[in-house]
């Protein structure tokens, strides 16, 4: 990977470009740049160029015609063509506003959730945007034209982090609305409990819908890596707790591991697949994991 | 109830420190920041198991803390209690004798002097007074003078200790106990306590000092006794200087001799001596002694100037001398100071009868072999008529052997000249009456009496053996306590018994007859000197034992140097009538004036102020120095051999027993001081307390968890 890529991929870095619309391109095409031998390259509907057979290629892929006229083996490439339905979800809670180190998780998911509908209607797929949170929700349905960027940023850059986290609420909400089978793809960081967040997920995959779960989290709520003692308010609730982080740095990493082997566990079971990331995560480890999850769907 | 007090209350003053930690902890407590968290719900979960133990901890390490300043303060306040059956609860008439004497000088095996650990003593004992105790101190050496020190101020009574130091002055412990006791009795406070802080040595403790204890203790006083040392310190020491120089052995050269002693469990040996004149080495030698040996040794002089020409008369020329041996653990008495006369011999005036032939020569022989005198001995043969005419100016030493009796007015002349200074060597034998000398003669010379003489049954002999180590009669003979003086076969001598403390046995038969007997100017020998008895002329030991005789005789009727001790009024020996004021001059700035008053066919002079310090003192009149005597230290302050203390009990009462005791080391002077005065203190326990919490403290703060 050139810097230049590893660069466009940064989160700290992309954080500090101005236009969302030109983050996605940039993140997307630095991700894509580095795909040139992928194997999700072309495999669609729309013809894109021949390639000469070589053993081990699928035959289904075979020009017969140019076999025929030719007696030459020639296999057809296509663009990808898909009549795929993804739908990002983007959790919107006062939570998702925290960031430790510039980049929040709201800013993280926003820009993952722009890179992804660049690349998804960049594939000619349909793409839809919900932010949700806790008692309200806006949405724009899937389209699969280029033109569809605009709104999806423009309700990107709306989008404020604020309120509560009521899983139960909004997803089973959005669940009744999705109707038409797709990928849903969650960007949120999951501050609910682990029943209630498999009640959402088993909610879509019971509308038949393949479930990409993004959590997103702080690294320093990873770490939990503060040095003085502090009161510690919840961003959602309010609670406050005084403590020296150092007396009780291991049993909080502890306990917030089997938090995220619980959700991991119960993605797993719901046959959902779950991604934990930190918002100095690059992007392209989100990127390959939604391309991972189309190749499998088709 | 047992009463708690502090000894230092002005450090509770410090007790608001104690709430520092607590203030710490509730300023920390208000002052943290808030930090929005969107997990704090994990912490709140964690906080019932783990956040209740930190708070569990903080209150700890709070109490920890508090707890262990509390205890600090506490301790530096020096708490104590008071047992509530202690027997000191009311204010105490306090007399305090500390010995200051000159064997407290003596440099114990840790390298401080006794006096160091008197003064300790004595200052914690003058710590522990209580408001309303009356402390009176005095001071050993300094007799019946008025207690030195008295009164409730402590500053002032610790800083009087601080300036003692040990003085060149003997102990003089019953005339101070005296005196200490009569103040005790004048005071109002019905408690009264006694305590004598000393060496206990076993010179400065006679019968009336002891029967002061007992006084003291019958009256209702309290004593304690606080010995210093629990070790006798082997010392060694001069206690005299002989004035007069002799000619050395064979008639070479000179001989001065000095008294030496050993007050030690084992043998000294090559003590090296050195004499001094001025500046200037002018003689000296090494002498060993035995454990526990007190005699004369001689060595080697060669003074400056006139001293060394040997004359007949004492002339007026005085050669002051001082003596040094290597120091010891009381350096104070390894020097001496003497004033020497001219060399000049011994004239001894021998008196012999004629019967039919000449009498033997062998005590003559034995003085002055060359009849020149070069032996320091000129000897005259004369019969016991020339006694009529004997004065000092003709002889120094009577010599009387084998003289059957004299006649009254012989024996009345003998009398007088041992009145004026003169010596009598009385030397028995086959014609000499018992009788005579056991009845006439002796009584009021030496207590000797005397019964027929005895023979041996032939072939059998007496062996001599000394009775007395290192006595004058024995210095040319290197003999111990038991040892034979000679091989010599001796047959006959007259059967003796002396009837006084006054007479010495100093060499006696195996059998225990005594066969010489010494008095002060006096020496008899019970045999003869001749070979009437014997072949003790032919033997080795005849000759020193002959000079020994007359050089004792000799000695005595010149006087004993060693009276002019430290402490005492210095006086001189006149021989004319001084005109005009005498003045004293001593070392350091002494001076003072002197008193002259008859004495004998002289006069003698003697100083108003007692002299300070061992040295020379001059008796000055109209710039002429009329005499100079030698002053030195009181040689019974030499031997630091310890008294049992608790054989200073013995002599009280039996009621007045239990009110003697004895704190015989510094801890049990503390514990008593402890159970009387202050109480059990508490400082320590507190203080170990203290650093027990801190440790914990420590530990507890390092913990990264408290274990369930």
């Amino acid at each position: 990977m050139s810097d230049d890529r590893a660069r466009l991929l940064d989160p700290h870095f992309v954080s500090k470009l101005a236009r969302l619309d030109l983050r996605a391109r940039l993140v997307v095409e630095g991700f894509l740049t580095g795909l040139h031998r992928s194997p999700y390259h072309g495999f669609s509907v729309e013809f894109a160029e021949h390639r000469q057979y070589m053993p081990g290629d699928p035959l289904r892929h075979l020009d017969w015609k140019v076999l025929a006229k030719s007696d030459r083996k020639y296999l057809k490439q296509y663009q990808e063509e898909t009549n795929l339905r993804a739908h990002l979800l983007v959790d919107t809670s006062a939570s998702m506003g925290y960031g430790s180190r510039g980049v929040t998780k709201l800013d993280y998911a926003r820009q993952l959730a722009a890179s992804l509908a660049y690349l998804i209607l960049g594939q000619h797929d349909a793409v839809g945007l919900f932010a949700f949170a806790e008692g309200r929700g806006e949405q724009i349905p899937a389209r699969s034209t280029m033109g569809h960027m605009r709104p999806l940023l423009g309700l990107l850059e709306r989008m404020k982090a604020s309120g509560g986290t009521d899983f139960t609420a909004s997803l089973h909400a959005l669940a009744e609305r999705i109707t038409r089978r797709g990928l849903v793809v969650i960007l949120s960081d999951l501050l609910d409990e682990p029943e209630k967040v498999a009640q959402a997920i088993h909610h879509f995959r019971h509308r038949r819908h393949e479930v990409l779960v993004f959590h997103i989290l702080d690294p320093q709520e990873v770490a939990f890596d503060f040095d003085r003692e502090a009161v510690y308010v919840d961003m959602e609730g309010g609670a406050r707790v005084t403590t020296r982080p150092r007396e009780l740095r291991d049993d909080y990493r502890a306990r917030l591991t089997e938090w995220r082997d619980r959700l991991r566990a119960i993605c797993i079971e719901k046959r959902a697949d779950y991604v934990a990331l930190t918002t100095d995560v690059p992007y392209d480890r989100a990127l390959l994991e939604y391309l991972g999850k189309r190749s499998r769907l088709l | 109830m047992p009463l708690l007090s502090f000894l230092n209350p002005s450090f509770l003053w410090a007790l608001p420190v104690t709430a520092i930690p607590v203030l710490l902890h509730l300023l920390s407590r208000r002052k943290l920041p808030e930090v929005p968290f969107p997990t704090t719900n994990f912490l709140r979960l964690l906080e019932p198991r783990e956040i209740r133990r930190i708070r569990l901890r903080e209150i700890l390490l709070l109490i920890l803390r508090t707890l262990a300043l509390l205890l600090l303060v506490l301790a530096f306040a020096r708490p104590a209690v008071t047992p509530a059956n202690a027997v000191m609860n009311a204010a105490a008439s306090v007399g305090l004798l500390l010995d200051e004497s000159e064997s407290m000088a003596a440099i114990e095996e840790h390298g401080r002097p006794r006096i160091t650990e008197a003064k300790g003593r004595a200052a914690s004992l003058v710590e522990a007074s209580r408001a309303g105790d009356a402390i009176a101190i005095a001071y050993a050496s300094r007799g019946e003078e008025p207690v030195a020190e008295r009164g409730d101020d402590r500053v002032r009574l610790r800083r009087a200790l601080e300036r003692v130091e040990a003085t060149p002055r003997p102990a003089r412990m019953a005339a101070a106990l005296g005196s200490l006791r009569r103040t005790l009795e004048r005071s109002p406070l019905s408690t009264r306590e006694l305590y004598v802080v000393s060496d206990f040595q076993r010179g400065n403790w006679p019968a009336e000092a002891r029967l002061e204890i007992a006084r003291a203790a019958a009256a209702g006083t309290r004593v304690y006794l606080v010995p210093v040392t629990a070790a006798n310190l082997p010392n060694h020491a001069f206690e005299a200087i002989d004035p007069d120089v002799r000619p050395g052995p064979e008639g070479r050269g000179m001989e001065l001799r000095a008294r030496l002693v050993n007050h030690a469990d084992a043998p000294s040996d090559r003590i090296a001596i050195r004499l001094r004149e001025g500046d200037a080495l002018v003689g000296g030698g090494d002498v060993s002694l035995r454990a526990g040996e007190r005699r004369w040794a001689a060595m080697p002089i060669e003074p400056k100037g006139a001293g060394t020409a040997v004359s007949d008369s004492a002339a007026a020329t005085p050669t002051r001398i001082t003596a040094e041996m290597d120091a010891d653990a009381l350096p104070t008495d390894d020097e001496w100071y003497a004033v020497l006369g001219t060399p000049r011999r011994l004239r001894v005036l021998r008196i012999v009868e004629a019967r039919g032939s000449a009498p033997p020569r062998f005590a003559a022989l034995a003085l002055d072999p060359s009849s020149n005198g070069a032996s320091g001995f000129s000897v005259e043969d004369e019969s016991p008529a020339a006694l009529l005419t004997l004065n000092k100016a003709r002889a120094d030493v009577v010599l009387l052997e084998d003289v059957a009796a004299l006649s009254g007015d012989a024996e009345a002349r003998l009398r007088a000249f041992l009145r004026d200074g003169g010596g009598l060597v009385v030397a028995l034998g086959p014609h000499s009456d018992p009788d005579y000398y056991g009845k006439r003669l002796f009584p009021g010379m030496i207590d000797l009496a005397l019964q027929q003489p005895e023979r041996v049954p032939e072939g059998g002999a007496l062996e001599l053996r000394a009775r007395v180590a290192g006595h004058a009669i024995l210095e040319g003979l290197t003999v111990g306590v038991g040892t034979p003086l000679s091989q010599a076969r001796l047959t006959g001598l007259v059967r003796g018994a002396v009837t006084s403390p006054s007479a010495e046995i100093v060499v006696q038969t195996s059998g225990g007859l005594p066969v010489v007997v010494a008095a002060p100017r006096v020496a008899v020998f019970l045999s003869s000197l001749s070979d009437d008895w014997g072949e003790l002329p032919f033997s080795g030991a005849f000759v020193p034992l002959v000079r020994g005789l007359v050089s004792h005789a000799a000695r005595a009727a010149s006087g004993a140097p060693a009276e002019l001790v430290v402490g005492m009024p210095p006086r001189a020996r006149l021989t004319g009538a001084p005109s005009g004021v005498i003045r004293v001059r001593g070392p350091g700035d002494y001076s003072s004036t002197a008193t002259v008053e008859a004495e004998g066919t002289g006069y003698r002079a003697v100083a108003l102020d007692a002299a300070p310090a061992a040295g020379f003192y001059e008796f000055d009149a109209e710039g002429h120095t009329l005499a100079t005597v030698a002053v030195n230290l009181d040689p019974i302050e030499s031997d630091l051999t310890a008294l049992p203390v608790d054989s200073i009990r013995a002599g009280a009462a039996p009621a007045a027993l239990p009110r003697i005791a004895i704190l015989s080391s510094a801890s049990a002077l503390e514990r008593h001081l402890r159970a009387t005065r202050r109480g059990e203190e508490l400082w320590l326990p507190l203080l170990l307390a203290a650093a027990l919490l801190l440790a914990g403290e420590l530990l507890l703060a390092s913990a990264r968890k408290l274990r369930a």
